[in-house]
């Protein structure tokens, strides 16, 4: 219907409106120009030299990359535990936070309270969550260990026993999954009534109707969850520079929590080493926009959009 | 997951503006020329003076010493801004890089010489040749403001670790109260003697390495002399004997009492009233000399003594190690001259003090620490004397991150995961590769 009333108006007019159209958006373009891409491409620039913003600025060609590869213990240490974090952590914040929403989604008294409760979690942010699980994950007296303990079952060191802090940094992250409930919510609620009914009558039951009707439904906000999810999780760094066992040491104990931003913090804030902290930046990107884009392509086969010819 | 997008989106700007700061800097040179307007327009100078302390005790009494200097003259106003500590110097930097930083900034004193190296402050050595103040400072901090000889920053305060024991606890174990043991030996016979068990549950610890203070690598700093982890010559010796006989001898404690047992008594430690040495549940507490205003404003009734470090052996040395702060003119500040008058100020006797005697901190003008007034309070005067053997270890600057890749294999060694000789031998290696990839 637009094209048609576009074709009655002058070439001069639309031109006219581009234009005003792009003084519109200029603030935006400039603003992405200088803060966004501009960064973006001096920091790729500079990752290839020897920055430290203060004293020098040398072409040093692929000599930060080769020692990232190659003679950096700590890089290849806070990958492997960055992916650790990634690989469990996404499924399974995913899946809590799936259930969760499946869970509210009932028409039963109070069910408000409810929601209330299980999304409160993700409001609370920052140290204080940090220090309030470090209480609780206390090995000896902390409140996880005592519940273990009612089953008769000793619970681990936690964040003490360096095979254990990153587990629970994932038990920490899935108490707060109300975020993403909320949104499962109401896409839950998006799911057309009359296809329960029909289905209903064709005699399916509870989980065939999640599996046929529920989850195709919800799959464009899975995706976006998924994606969005873990860029976020390869992101992690507060967690482990709060969470460590020995202040001085963040990442510890054995820099077991010593994730890919943490280390790259170190290499840019305390070594002022600039030019590596880039080119650690950039391996981290490349990382998670290919992963992204095998998840986009994936997609394809998993994601059902109605009524949208799957643009 | 939502948690931590804040973050990530105040790094990424925090960045993305320092990548943006340094751009726009890079091109305007030109200090001199500021300062030669600064002082060409006759006028009052004001200059900017950047801290972390801001705490309720901390920022009365540096107002109180900066409302001082501004009235005993008429020439200079300092303007006081406060920071929180973990984002003052990462401001610093971008400030540096921008060209537009403050006049005068509190920083760490073991990484001047990095900060020199990586010009983000200024070289001192025209004021002093004006004039010559570094007598006024204990010459182990002088050393560590000094880049390629030269001083880069003044040293404003420091501190240093001692032994504090709980007398009564001696007492009761049948020990004399006013002698703490002199060596590290002596110190674990002392330290069986003061544990207290129920059943097999230990109620009260006498001494674990592992305890407050002075861990593994300051007891490897005692036993090899004052070396620490490198050389004269700046070479790497982490695997060297004497730093495998202090792992050796934490490992002895942790075997006595049993690590599990440590982690879990460790796990009931609290703080202020609730402090495990406060309260009571260790015996021997090695920490900074200021753990003291603990003890003043939360255990009145302890009686509790302070002793040095032990040494190795008689005589060898009761070595203990210190950090402090400085105060330095950043690259590029507009008014380095106002800076020096008032840094200058700020480490004469009368400032620090004032600054020593409200905040109980060790300060680095010998003259103003070893004041009368302030030697009345013994545990001040054995902090004071301690210094004699304190050790402040400036960053290596091809290093700088060496302990992130020490600690993980000292706690490999602790939880048993490798032989000490092992970790030690990998630390030496990945510390010797790392000093490798940064000497260009």
């Amino acid at each position: 219907m637009a094209l048609s009333v576009d074709k009655k108006r002058s070439g001069l007019q639309q031109r006219k409106e581009a234009r005003q159209g792009w003084v519109f958006v200029s603030p935006w373009i400039i603003g992405f120009l200088a803060f966004t891409a501009g960064p973006l491409l001096f920091s790729l620039y500079a990752s290839f030299t020897n920055y430290d913003i203060t004293s020098r600025h040398d072409w040093i060609g692929t000599t930060n990359y080769r020692n990232m590869l190659f003679h950096d213990p700590l890089f290849w240490k806070s990958l492997w535990n960055t992916f650790y974090y990634v690989i469990f952590s996404v499924p399974l914040t995913t899946l809590g936070s799936l259930l969760l929403a499946v869970m509210l989604n009932r028409k039963i008294p109070g069910i408000k309270i409810y929601r209330t409760i299980f999304y409160l979690p993700s409001i609370l942010s920052g140290v204080a969550l940090y220090i309030l699980w470090q209480m609780l994950l206390t090995p000896g007296t902390g409140l996880v260990n005592v519940v273990i303990g009612w089953f008769g079952v000793e619970g681990p060191a936690w964040l003490v026993d360096p095979a254990w802090t990153k587990p629970a940094i994932i038990l920490m992250k899935l108490w707060s999954v109300g975020g993403g409930m909320l949104l499962y919510l109401a896409s839950l609620q998006n799911v057309p009534e009359q296809l329960y009914e029909a289905s209903e009558i064709d005699g399916a039951g509870v989980i065939r109707r999640f599996w046929h009707i529920t989850l195709p439904m919800i799959t464009p906000v899975l995706l976006f969850e998924l994606i969005t999810h873990m860029i976020g999780a390869f992101q992690i760094f507060q967690e482990g520079y709060v969470m460590s066992s020995d202040m001085n040491t963040p990442g510890s104990p054995m820099n077991s929590l010593l994730f890919f931003n943490l280390h790259m913090f170190t290499k840019a804030f305390k070594v002022f080493d600039m030019g590596y902290a880039m080119a650690l930046a950039w391996f981290l990107f490349v990382v998670v926009i290919v992963l992204t884009i095998i998840n986009m392509v994936l997609s394809k086969y998993w994601v059902h959009y109605e009524g949208g010819d799957n643009r | 997951m939502k948690l931590k997008k804040p973050l990530s989106a105040i790094l990424m700007t925090a960045l993305s503006t320092v990548l943006l700061l340094s751009g726009c800097g890079g091109g305007s040179n030109g200090e001199d020329q500021q300062t030669e307007t600064a002082t060409a327009s006759k006028g009052k100078v004001t200059i900017d003076f950047w801290t972390f302390w801001g705490s309720e005790t901390r920022r009365p009494i540096i107002e109180n010493i900066i409302d001082d200097f501004n009235k005993s003259q008429d020439r200079i106003t300092v303007k006081h801004t406060y920071y929180p500590f973990g984002d003052i110097w990462t401001k610093e930097l971008a400030a540096v890089a921008a060209g537009n930083p403050p006049d005068v900034i509190v920083n760490t004193i073991e990484a001047t010489g990095q900060r020199a190296d990586k010009n983000q402050n200024t070289n001192l050595s025209e004021f002093l040749k004006k004039e010559d103040i570094k007598g006024r400072f204990f010459p182990e901090l002088w050393d560590t403001v000094l880049y390629k000889g030269e001083a880069y920053a003044l040293p404003f305060t420091t501190d240093t670790r001692m032994m504090f024991y709980n007398k009564d606890h001696f007492k009761e174990a049948g020990l004399d109260p006013d002698k703490f043991p002199d060596t590290w030996a002596e110190l674990e016979e002392t330290a069986k003697k003061l544990d207290r068990k129920n059943g097999s549950v230990y109620t009260r610890i006498g001494y674990s390495p592992q305890y407050a203070g002075f861990d593994w690598g300051s007891i490897a700093m005692n036993f090899d002399k004052g070396t620490n982890f490198f050389d004269d010559t700046g070479k790497p010796v982490i695997n060297d004997q004497a730093h495998l006989d202090a792992m050796n001898y934490v490992l002895d404690n942790a075997n006595r009492i049993g690590q599990k047992n440590l982690d879990t008594f460790k796990a009931s430690f609290g703080s202020k009233q609730a402090n495990p040495f406060i309260a009571g549940q260790v015996s021997i507490w090695p920490d900074a000399t200021t753990f003291y205003t603990q003890i003043r404003d939360f255990g009145q009734n302890l009686n509790f003594g302070i002793a040095p470090i032990p040494e190795i052996s008689k005589d060898s040395g009761h070595y203990s190690v210190g950090g402090g702060f400085v105060l330095e003119i950043p690259k590029g500040a507009k008014h380095p001259q106002e800076a020096w008058e008032f840094m200058r100020y700020l480490t004469d006797k009368s400032a620090q003090k004032y600054w020593a005697e409200k905040n109980f901190d060790s300060v680095a003008n010998q003259e103003a620490a070893n004041d009368p007034e302030l030697l009345k309070n013994e545990v001040y005067k054995a902090a004071v004397d301690n210094m004699a053997v304190t050790k402040v270890f400036p960053v290596p600057l091809n290093a700088p991150d060496f302990l992130n890749l020490i600690n993980p294999q000292r706690d490999a060694a602790i939880m048993g995961k490798m032989s000490p000789k092992e970790a030690l031998d990998k630390a030496q290696a990945d510390v010797e590769n790392l000093m490798k990839q940064n000497t260009k």
